[in-house]
Formats: C-alpha cells, structure tokens, sequence
C-alpha cells in the first residue's frame, strides 16, 4: 500500500509535466489541426528563459539592489518567462506556420519539426554542450507521511499544474476569446466571417500554449534541475501522443491523457520488469485506441486531411 | 571554329594559373579525430575537440611532430559523426580513403565506435578510440585500439571495493537498458556481485531508457526492496536526477558510481547530494599531480571547466598516437607502408604513462591499466581513495 | 542581359531536345574521363586528390580552393557532358528510337545498365562515394515507401524506423546465424559461398517481419479516420525500440555487428530499382488510383465501390515491406545494428526527404532522398551549423513549395526513355 502511494505521488508531478505540455499542443491541434512539432522544443526554450531570469533575479536580489524572498523569485521567474516565451511561441507561428496555413498539414508538421531542430542547434550554438544546472529556488523539504516520502516540491508542481490548467479552462469557457478560441476549432471557415480576427487568434493560441509550455519547463527545472539542449524532444512527442489521445478540442482530455501518460509509465515499472517499460506502457496506450479510438472526450468526427 | 580554340587556349592559361596556387604538401601527418559534436553527446564531442587542440598546440609549439629525423607539421582533419553509427562509418571513410589519415582517434561511444572499427580494420589503418569500453571494438581486430579499461574489469572491481569496504550483502542497480555502457556495466556488477555474495543478492535490478527524467518508480521499488547500497553506472547528467531523487524519497545509504561519473559536471549539477559518493573511474581529479595536473590546469584555463574523462582519455589517445608514430623510427612516404608500421608500434608500447593511468598493450588492443576508487569530498572535489589493478 | 537570357533560352532549347539516353551517355563519358584523367587534372588545378562530392566539401574546408574545385566539376562533367550530350543529339535520339522499338523491357534494361555502369565507375574512384552511394539508395527506397502511406494514402505515419528495425534486425539475424560463427548463434550453418544467393531470401523475410509489425498499427489505425494512425505509429516505434534493446539474443543495445559483407554496390542498386519498379507500378495501379481517391474523399470512395479499409491496410503493409528491405540492406551495409539507430532523429530524417522531395510522387522522392543526403555530406566541414542550414533550407522550400520540390508527378517511363526528337532529323 505504502508503495502504490508513493508511486501515486511520483505519477502526480510526472503526470503533471506530460499534462502542461499537452495542454499546449492541444489547443493548437483543436484549432488549427495541426501537429505543433516545435513544441517540445518550446518547452525547452522556456526552460532555459527561466534559467536565465532566475539567474538574473538570484543575482539582484543577492546584489542587495532588491533583496526578494526565494518563493517571489520563483513567481516572478514563472511569470516573466511564461511572458517571454509566449513571443517565441507566436515567432514560431509567424515564421512557421502561418505562410502555411493553407498548405497540407503536414508540410506545416515539417517547418515545425524544422523550427524545432533549429531551436535546439541555436541553443548548442549560442550556450555549448554543457548541461546547465537549474538554480535550486526551492529548499526541498522532505515530508515522510506513514512512509510516503512527499517533497515541497512535489506539492508545488501538481499545485501549480492544476491550477494553471484551471485557469486556462475558464479562460476557454468564460471568455469572449476562449469562445472565439471553441467556434474557431469547430468550424474554422466560417468563424472568420463572425467578424473573430483568425490571425490574432491564432497569435494567442500558440502564445498561450508556449506560456503553459514555459511553466512546466520551470517546474521542470525545480524537479529535475538538469538542463539540456535536446530535452524537449521526448516530452514533444509524448505529449502529441497525449493531446491526440486526449481527443480534439478537449482540454479535459488532454490533462487527463497528459496525467493518464504519466501513470501509465510509472505504474507500468512499479507492476512489471522495469526494462520491459516502453513496451508495455506503450501498448496499453495501443490497445486504448483500438477500443477507443476517438481518444477520451473528444467527439468522432470525419475531418478530411487537407491535403 | 577560332572562338574554340581561343577559348581552349583561355582554360589552359588559367589551369597553369590553378596549378601554381596550391600543391599539396608532402611533409604533414594527418590525424582523423571522428567526434560527436552533434547529437545525443555534443558534450563528449567537446571535450574530445578541446583536447585534440590542446595536443596540437603542444605539437605546433614544438615545431611539428618529430619522426625519425625529420620534423612533420601536423594536421587534424575534425569530422562530426553527429553520435550516428551510419554517419560514424561515413567519417572514417571518408577520413581514411579521401583525406588520408595516418591514424584515426575516435569515434567515442560503442554503438560508433563498433561499426566504425570494422572500416579502420578493414583499410588496415589503427584507430584508437578513447572512451568506448564494450569488447566488441576491438575483438578481433588487430588495428583497433583503445585507451580505456573494459567493462568486465570495473564491474568486478566496484563489486569487490564494496563488499570488502563496507561488507554489504544486498545491492541495488539502477541503470539505462537503452545504452550500451550503463547496461553492460550493471550486468558485469551484477555478475560479480552474485559471485561474491550468492544468487539472490542483487535484491533490486532496476533500469529506465536515455532521456529519462524520473527515476520515482524505479527508486520506490530499490528503497523497499532492503538494499545496503545502489550502484548507478549512469552519465553525470542522470547521476545527479538520480541521486536527488533518491534522497528525496528517503535514502540514506550509500551511493557508488562509475568512471562515467568522472566529469567535473557531476557535482556541478548535483550539488550536496552527491557529497560522499564513491565511484570507480581511470583518474581522479582533486589531488591529481605531475602530468595529469598538468592537463588539468591547463584545460581549465583555457575552457574554463574541469575536464572529464573523455578530455583526459582523448588526450592520452593521443599522446599514444604520438608515441607510436615516433617509435617507427621514420615514416616511408608510402601510407600503406606507415600505418602498418604505427600498428605494430602501436600493439608494443609498454608502461605508456598517461595521465589516466599507466597502460601496457600486450597483444590485443585493450590495454592492461589500473582503476581509481574516488570519494566525492564534503568539499565537492574528487579525492583519491583506493586503487585496484588488474 | 537580354543576351544571356536569350543564350539561356537557346541552351535550354537545345538541350531539351537530349533524350535520357543521351544523357546516360553523356554522364558516362564523363565518369570514364574521370576515371582515366581525374588525378591529373585534379592535381594540375591544385586540388590534392579527385573531389569526392563534386567537390562541395573541399570548398568548405578551403575556401581558397573553390574556383578550383568549380574548375574541376566543370571541365569533368559539365565540359564532356555538354559537348557529347549536345553533338551527338541526333545520334541518341536515333539510338534511343531504334531501341524504342524493342520491348520495354529492354530498353529499360538497356538504359539501367547504362546508369549502373556510370554508378560503378564514378563510385570506384573512391571507397566514400561508394559508402554515400549504397546509403542514398537505401534512403531513396525508405523515402519511396514512406511517401506511399505520407503522400499516397494522406495519412501521416511515423513508424518507419520502427519497420527499419525489424527488417534489419531479421536480415542480420538470418545472415549472422547462418553465414557467420558467431558465440550468440554458434558456427556457420552454411558455406559462406551460398551467401550472395540467400541474401534476397533474407532481405525478404525482413520485409516480411516489418509487414508484419505493421499489421499491429494498421489494425487499430484504420478503423476511424483521422489522426490516431500518427501516434498509434508513433507508439508502435517506441515499442519496437524497446522490444529489441530488450531482446538478449540480439544483444540488446549492445548491437548486432559481424553481418557478412553482402550488400555490395550491384545488390543495392537492383534492390533500389526493384523498389523504385514496384512502387511505382503500384502506385499507378487500380489499388493506388483507389489510394488517391480515399485520400482525396474517403466517404466518395466507398461509394465508388472502393474497400477503403483493406486498400489503406494493403498499401500500409507495402510500404512497410519495403522499408524492412531497406532496413536489412542498411544493417548490412554498416554491418552492424544497433536500436537507437532507429528512433527520433531517424524519424525526423526521412520524414525530411518525403516532404522536400515532393509529396504524391516518385521523382521526388528520389530528388529528396538523393539530395538530402548529398546535402547531410557536402555540409560536413560546417560541424554544427550544418542542422542551421538543412533545416533552414527545408522551411523555405515548404514555405515556397508547401507540398515538396517535384510533387503529384507519375513516374511514366514510357514518356522518360522516349525519343525527344523524330528520328528523320526535323525539330
């Protein structure tokens, strides 16, 4: 039992991370159905905004010039780079996809796979092959709940997670431009005659994907602080394979596919031979589909490749 | 029918021009280092460069490359393998039949250095790779080389250190099954260790695959199965994910290591966590002295970090390449005829003091050397602790 | 200027008239010129050796050697192929008229041997053209058969590795078993003499293997419409990575090495224009008409009486058989696999070549293939800055040609090898 409870915590802030990052692809997908490849790498940009702000603000507030507890640099790091990255995220769309809109899907698919190799050898380039170690703003306490170990930390990212996961649902569902955001990824041709500015629209989609993306990479860097150019990779594709999972249009979906993801990897090693992980974990998500193939809230639908 | 021939008569003069701009010089040895600076490793790719450069300087400073009687200048030809096997096999290639290479020094990691030691044996020409330690690069292939011990050797070496250190009984592993070294080192460990202590008492054989963050599950599973100690053969970038997050979910035993912990990166991103840790590994850096203090000065004055293994080994690479191109005596002119001669020079340099160690080829290419136990200290430095020889 | 455009005009107009077997001829009078005078007249322009890759990569490192190296391309290819393409035009089209009359079959044979021997010459010069040359065919063929399910069918897969590594990995096994004493599958079974006839049987059951892995994707994918064959493939490649790093008989991620030494130039070559044949004539058939319009219109394809689900299942299986005999003759030209060879980065690869190439097409995918990885080679002096500039120069073309350099073309080769000029001698 202690057992199941600890990898339920561990599933909680692993699943946390999948879920942010799929949030953002997912929002693209609903709208634009468009596979955002660069996204993972986005994420990685994000955590390295982070890096340097909290760099920064470590160093004016050691300075003395403007002394912060660590708790508000950790904020004030999570908000400017979730502001910084949200530009990176509508560069993208305005370098990458945006000539392309009328385009095969996906050709845009490659420009951002593209986009995204840049992103990472830019990164190579500018900063060399060292791993950056992410400054530690958090002191980790550990908690040992009946034999659970809980960290501050932990708490903090599934705290942080769901409630910007929260926010963006209400901004989705309460705002005028959520509304415009929902109409857009029912029908996109006629949205536009609403009077609903498409590009501006488009612009806030991938500027709010990348802000989310940026946020879990901050997380990251507090959990795991080991930093490097080629991180995103991985967590990209995952986290496609959860927004896809998660069903079109679907913000639920994509957070529950996002956490379901992280449990499925966990669970999987906790249950069974640990090297046999991928194996397993991925043919589960295989048989999933082949009993529920639209995903879990999104609707069936007959879209036609525009190709 | 004179437009022609004035036109024939223009692309003579300037192919007369051509040839007097460039003529390829005889009196140069050049040296393929095939690296990864891109890809999965671009750091291990690095510190190969930098210490290639660092040795070539040495070179040019000195005024060319002493053989025989003669002074060669030096040339290295850098090519990136992009941590590829196919585009490792393209390098050495390309290295050895278009830019003539006398030696090649490189590729890295097993999963290059394998196939792209079946081109080097195949053209007869000696590569000496620095860092790759799975058997297969060099089994049964007389021009192949390498400058570090084997992992059938560290295993039994880490195994033993710990049960005779601190008389432990249960070990945990915890290991990449998707890479080459970290996997086979853990199931030489593992060997050993059941050698040592019976069948049964490995308690905990955990792994997880590269570019993994988190590592909870797997160290659930190693704090509840009754371990005394964890053995991690992982890259310096995991080493630090793992043992924070082992800490985090209530470990307090011991952690041990191998030489790919040897990177001034390990502590750097692990910070206190990996105070006290011990691996095993070719040199350790804090209290180094002589020649390999040296290097590291050196080294970290120029790139401003402390350099890691491969940096060191890739430096003894190639002062092991240089040995041997000196000891033929004299280089013939004729490339097939030279590197023959480097790899019979080569397969006899005996008690070649390197800076990771003292290394005598004897018949193979994998050289006989000893192995360091480094404590990491409260201080964060590598501090010598043991040393075991084969 | 006027004057150059209209000189570039007239040059155009002539060379149209050049049929594919003048061109064939023209390339290998050049490579037989190289082959014979490449050293000296490499040497009289300073250049230490013959440039390998049309001499991009000497430019690269020695940019002071440049006009040299543009020198040499000129006066090796461009001078003789020029001259003899363009003097003996009414001799080629002749020849190629003559030849138009035999069965198709033979002047297709005709013109193959003629493009393998002016490969085999340009590629003995030197071991690395060889190496690059085997390695743009497999590409050529991997590229071919991903654009089947990409282009083709519309869909968007991304299991090609995956497939790759089975075929591969089945190829070596049955070699290494068989020709190779090995301590994993004890002595050689067979006299190692039998292997170039066994080969095929081995490339074969790889293909097989990857058909069959391909089953495990199609199945589930091809039930609804829409984009749960994209990361339905997706999984299935992180399970077959998985599967064999965890399969000790082929060492795991240690890696197989040791195959034999089978997939020569000549091997590869027949393999690429088999593939290139078969999918080709696949494609044109019913079944990749019937592709099309379940692309274009899945529900008007039903109703024009089309079984969309076994075309797509059929077609995928194709595909996914072609890139297990790339992948086998990719193990064995490197003679040894390894399973983070197939992953991502792999992935992003040949996804790379269908989409530059062209979609919906097999000259593209021969043009993107071949010139993603003269492009991956040329670009090698550059280091890093080399995945600045591929990438780059891949955006721009989707930018400007959003579905790839040549796409939605038929490869009709009745229309390639025809005469491009009547035999009586009138333009």
């Amino acid at each position: 039992m202690v057992i199941f409870l600890q990898n339920l915590v561990n599933a909680l802030q692993w699943g946390s991370f999948y879920a942010l990052i799929a949030l953002g692809y997912s929002m693209v997908y609903s709208i634009l159905m468009l596979f955002n490849f660069a996204h993972g790498d986005i994420f990685m940009v994000g955590a390295y905004i982070g890096f340097g702000v909290s760099i920064g603000l470590l160093a004016l507030s050691s300075s003395g010039a403007l002394a912060m507890p660590n708790w508000l640099i950790l904020a004030l790091t999570i908000l400017f780079s979730m502001f910084l990255t949200s530009f990176v995220g509508m560069i993208v769309e305005r370098v990458g996809y945006r000539p392309l809109r009328n385009a095969p899907r996906a050709s845009a698919a490659i420009t951002g796979l593209m986009i995204g190799i840049i992103l990472e050898t830019g990164n190579l380039i500018l900063l060399g092959a060292r791993r950056v170690s992410f400054p530690s703003l958090v002191e980790t306490t550990v908690y040992n709940v009946g034999g659970v170990f809980v960290t501050n930390k932990k708490i903090m990212i599934v705290l942080v997670s769901l409630l910007l996961t929260l926010a963006l649902h209400l901004f989705v569902r309460r705002t005028k431009w959520g509304m415009a955001m929902r109409a857009m990824a029912f029908d996109f041709a006629v949205v536009p005659l609403m009077g609903v500015p498409v590009n501006t629209m488009i612009a806030l989609t991938f500027a709010i994907g990348s802000a989310l993306a940026a946020a879990a990479g901050i997380l990251f860097g507090v959990a795991y602080p080991v930093l490097d150019p080629y991180m995103g990779i991985l967590f990209g594709w995952k986290a496609f394979v959860a927004a896809i999972l998660g069903g079109r249009g679907s913000i639920l979906g994509a957070t529950l596919a996002g956490f379901l993801l992280g449990f499925t990897e966990i669970f999987v090693a906790m249950i069974f031979p640990s090297t046999l992980r991928d194996l397993i974990a991925y043919s589960i998500i295989l048989l999933i589909l082949t009993f529920r193939p639209h995903g879990f809230f999104g609707e069936p639908y007959s879209a036609r490749l525009r190709l | 029918m004179r437009k022609e021939s004035r036109f024939v008569v223009c692309l003579l003069v300037v192919i007369m021009a051509f040839s007097l701009s460039g003529r390829a010089q005889a009196e140069t040895i050049k040296i393929g280092i095939n690296a990864p600076l891109t890809g999965d490793i671009p750091k291990v790719g690095e510190g190969t460069k930098f210490a290639a450069q660092m040795w070539l300087e040495d070179v040019k400073a000195a005024g060319g490359l002493a053989v025989g009687k003669k002074k060669y200048t030096v040339e290295l030809v850098l090519e990136d393998n992009e941590s590829k096997a196919e585009s490792a096999v393209k390098v050495a290639t390309k290295m050895i039949t278009e830019d003539d290479v006398l030696v090649m020094v490189g590729p890295q990691a097993s999963k290059q250095a394998i196939p792209a030691g079946g081109i080097a044996n195949n053209y007869k020409t000696v590569m000496v790779t620095p860092w790759s330690t799975n058997p297969d690069a060099t089994k049964g292939r007389p021009y192949v080389f390498r400058a570090c011990f084997l992992d059938p050797f560290q295993g039994p070496v880490v195994a033993n250190f710990i049960s005779t250190e601190f008389k432990f009984t249960k070990a945990a592993v915890l290991y990449d099954v998707a890479s080459d070294y970290p996997k086979g080192l853990a199931e030489f460990f593992k060997k050993a260790w059941e050698g040592l202590h019976g069948k049964g008492s490995v308690v905990a054989y955990e792994s997880f695959t590269t570019k993994d963050t988190d590592f909870s599950s797997q160290l659930t599973k190693i704090i509840n199965s009754g371990a005394q100690v964890l053995f991690t053969p992982q890259y310096y970038n995991e080493v630090a994910l793992i043992v924070q997050q082992a800490h985090q979910l209530g470990w307090k035993k011991p952690i041990v290591g191998s030489d790919s912990w040897g990177s001034a990166e390990t502590v750097k991103l692990c910070g206190k966590d990996c105070y006290g840790a011990f691996f095993s590994t070719h040199y350790a850096a804090a209290g180094a002295s002589g020649a390999t203090k040296a290097f590291i000065d050196r080294y970290k004055a120029k790139h401003g970090y402390v350099p890691d293994d491969v940096a060191a080994l890739t430096w003894d690479a190639m002062l092991l390449v240089q040995q041997a191109i000196q000891k033929t005596g004299g280089l013939t002119g004729d490339l097939k005829k030279d590197r023959e001669n480097v790899r019979t020079a080569m397969s006899g340099i005996k008690k070649f003091k390197g800076i990771t160690g003292e290394m005598t080829f004897s018949g193979g290419g994998d050289p006989i050397k000893c192995a360091v136990i480094v404590k990491i200290s409260d201080a964060g430095e590598f501090t010598f602790y043991k040393s075991v020889c084969p | 200027m006027p004057v150059m455009g209209r000189t570039i005009r007239n040059l155009r107009a002539s060379y149209s008239q050049v049929p594919l077997l003048g061109w064939l001829c023209g390339a290998l009078i050049a490579v037989t010129l190289e082959r014979f005078a490449g050293t000296p007249i490499a040497l009289a322009l300073g250049l230490p050796k013959i440039p390998a890759l049309f001499g991009l990569d000497i430019m690269l490192k020695k940019p002071i050697l440049v006009p040299n190296a543009i020198l040499y391309v000129f006066l090796v290819y461009g001078l003789p192929m020029g001259a003899t393409t363009r003097s003996s035009i009414s001799l080629t089209n002749r020849l190629a008229g003559r030849l138009f009359r035999f069965p198709i079959a033979i002047t297709v044979a005709v013109h193959l041997a003629l493009l393998y021997t002016t490969l085999h010459l340009w590629a003995g010069i030197s071991d690395y053209r060889a190496l690059v040359l085997k390695l743009t065919l497999i590409a050529v063929m991997l590229t071919l058969s991903l654009n089947v399910i990409n282009g083709y069918m519309g869909e968007f897969s991304c299991s090609h590795p995956g497939f790759m590594a089975l075929g591969a990995y089945c190829a070596s096994v049955f070699t290494v078993g068989l020709f190779v004493d090995d301590r994993l599958f004890g002595a050689v079974f067979l006299p190692p003499g039998l292997g170039p006839f066994l080969f095929p049987v081995a490339l074969i059951l790889g293909g097989f293997l990857a058909s069959f892995g391909a089953l495990f994707v199609a199945i589930p994918s091809f039930r609804t419409r829409g984009d749960y064959l994209a990361i339905i493939s997706l999984a299935f490649l992180f399970i077959v990575k998985s599967l064999i790093e965890n399969l000790e008989f082929v060492r795991g991620p240690r890696g197989l090495s040791g195959q034999p030494d089978l997939a020569d130039l000549p091997t590869v070559f027949l393999w690429t224009v088999l593939c290139v044949w078969s999918i080709n004539n696949f494609v044109r058939s019913t079944i990749g008409k019937a592709l099309n319009a379940v692309r274009d219109n899945e529900m008007a394809a039903g109703a024009m009486t089309v079984d969309t689900r076994r075309t797509k299942i059929v077609a995928f299986l194709f595909a996914a058989f072609w890139a297990g005999v790339a992948g086998g003759l990719f193990a064995h030209v490197l003679r040894y696999v390894n399973p983070s060879t197939f992953g991502i980065q792999n992935l992003a690869e040949v996804l790379a070549m269908v989409y530059f190439g062209g979609l919906n097409s097999v000259y593209g995918s021969i043009v993107g293939a071949v010139s993603i990885s003269l492009l991956g080679e040329a670009l090698r002096p550059l280091e890093i800055f080399k995945w600045i500039i591929i990438p780059l120069l891949l955006i721009l073309v989707m930018i400007f040609r959003p579905t790839g350099l040549i796409a939605f073309k038929d490869l009709d080769v009745t229309s390639l090898l025809r005469p491009k000029r009547k035999p009586g001698g009138e333009v």
